[in-house]
């Protein structure tokens, strides 16, 4: 059951001259849901873009399923199953909610199972399924939040990555949001979060990693990171 | 009047080859932001690229237009990878000049084989008379076939999955890697189908009037202006801007001398710059 399925090994990455992480190693396990936590700039953005290829890693390793794909392109790792959700959603705001999601089933692997991963969108998210027709730049910040796990889902993710899901979302439909994660992680789903509201992400979560300054200071099971006072104090700003 | 009216009908169907030609070019600044200098070129190779399939091979025009198009998108291909691929991104001088050199090199190439004096393809179809005047039938056919290509690109970009991933990676590119779409690949292919419409275009206007290997700058001008009247970027908007700019030299032809369209073209180019930057129509985007 605890079969790791994503591991990243001694990773170093940044932008340009400005180094951000510096040998952070973490492990994402089968089924389970991971969260990276940290204060601002401690590198949790930087791991996410770093392991989908948005950010060319200096160094170390990202291993996925066994095999080593730190310096495939973007795209190839789509295809394998390592999905992200982008922060700030990125969604083709002048094609619509059905399109998005069509384009969220790009791959042939996730292509066999877009009618059966379009139904369980809908399932999950009631409001997106109302929405089909419309542009998604049209939405709501909430609703579009939605259709960017949602294109997220259709890939047919092995691991699933999202970037800040919260941010810029009401209390209320940031708890929703988190609800339906639970409800996804119970039907099995392979997830890495990465999330500026510490409560909520260390109260969903199985296993959590605190990072700060480009390298992982702790990691455990998500409840004792929560109750370590000292951690909350240090890291956490809690 | 009936004058008038036959000369605002012949300058819409022109304007129809127009739009089509500056549909090649807004596609693909619509996609990776370059504006492709090379896209006069490319129309004058379908020209004679037309001229060459019906001399040597002695088929019908008509039949190699098609041709022409699938040739122009594998050439189009090919110059993606050599001359754009690596200047996506960068500041914008850098894809003007490559552009730039890659037509400069086309017309050299052009201008050592064929000369600049003008050829031309000779083509029987019936016209359409109305009173003492003649709509010319290759006319009516190069404004179908025209808009026959418009309006199977957009069936292309909004009903197969390919048309829109290239409208995905035009709205969002890092994106559309996150949902496993080569976007590189797509760039190449849509960078392709623009050039294949500019050589189609070419080789519609081909069927019309005399050319030589320097006659696809005057046609890459007025795609500029068809452009900046329908909005950079906008397929849609391109067409309706080439049925406008045909519709004024129809409407002034019979008045003025010919040497005065191009400056009322330029002038309406320059007042709706000013006035309309985001061009006159927004048809079928968001933005």
């Amino acid at each position: 059951m605890s079969d790791t399925i994503l591991q990243i090994r001694n990773l170093e990455a940044g932008y340009g001259e400005v180094q951000v992480l510096w040998g952070t190693n973490l492990q994402v396990t089968s089924g389970q849901l991971t969260t990276i936590v940290g204060a601002n700039g401690a590198g949790k953005t930087t791991t996410l873009r770093s392991i989908t290829g948005w950010v060319r890693p200096s160094g170390g390793q990202i291993i996925f399923e066994g095999d080593d794909i730190t310096r495939l392109p973007t795209y190839r790792k789509a295809e394998l199953g390592v999905v992200m959700v982008p922060e700030g959603r990125q969604l083709f705001g002048d094609m619509t909610v059905l399109e998005n999601l069509e384009m969220g089933a790009f791959s042939a692997r996730a292509r066999a199972y877009q009618a059966r991963n379009l139904e369980k969108v809908c399932h999950y998210f009631p409001r997106v399924k109302e929405r089909l027709e419309q542009k998604a730049g049209t939405l709501s910040g909430g609703e579009q939040q939605m259709v960017a796990v949602g294109r997220g889902l259709m890939s047919e993710p092995k691991v699933l990555m999202i970037d800040e899901m919260s941010l810029g979302l009401s209390p209320l439909l940031a708890q929703q949001l988190f609800q339906t994660l639970k409800e996804l992680r119970e039907d099995g789903l392979t997830t890495l979060l990465v999330e500026q509201n510490v409560h909520l992400a260390l109260a969903l979560a199985d296993h959590a990693y605190v990072l700060a300054e480009g390298q992982v200071q702790l990691e455990g099971p998500a409840r004792e990171v929560a109750d370590n006072d000292e951690i909350r104090k240090a890291y956490l700003g809690l | 009047m009936t004058g008038v009216i036959v000369s605002i009908i012949n300058g819409l169907l022109l304007g129809a080859i127009y739009g089509l030609a500056a549909i090649g070019l807004t596609l693909i600044f619509g996609v990776m932001k370059v504006i492709n200098l090379a896209h006069g070129a490319m129309i004058a190779l379908g020209m004679f690229a037309l001229y060459l399939l019906v001399s040597w091979l002695g088929i019908n025009p008509y039949l190699a237009v098609p041709v022409v198009g699938v040739g122009g998108f594998l050439m189009g291909f090919c110059i993606y990878w050599i001359a754009v691929h690596r200047v996506i991104g960068r500041a914008e001088l850098m894809s003007l000049l490559a552009t730039f050199a890659v037509s400069m090199i086309i017309v050299g190439v052009g201008t050592v084989l064929w000369s600049t004096s003008p050829y031309n393809v000779q083509v029987d179809m019936p016209g359409l008379s109305i009173g003492r005047y003649t709509i010319p039938g290759n006319h009516i056919v190069a404004a179908v076939v025209a808009i026959l290509v418009a309006v199977a690109l957009y069936l292309f970009l909004y009903y197969t999955r390919l048309g829109k991933a290239i409208r995905a990676v035009a709205s969002n590119r890092q994106a559309s890697e996150l949902m496993g779409i080569p976007s590189t690949r797509v760039l190449a292919i849509a960078f392709g189908i623009g050039i294949g419409i500019a050589a189609v275009a070419g080789s519609l206007i081909a069927t019309l009037f005399p050319f030589t290997i320097l006659s696809g700058a005057s046609y890459e001008l007025k795609s500029f202006v068809v452009t900046v009247l329908g909005g950079l970027g906008n397929p849609a908007g391109a067409l309706l801007g080439g049925l406008l700019l045909g519709l004024i030299e129809g409407s002034v032809s019979p008045f003025v001398s010919v040497s005065w369209t191009p400056v009322i073209e330029f002038s309406l180019f320059v007042v709706i710059l000013i006035l309309f930057p985001a061009g006159l129509f927004r048809v079928g985007r968001g933005r």
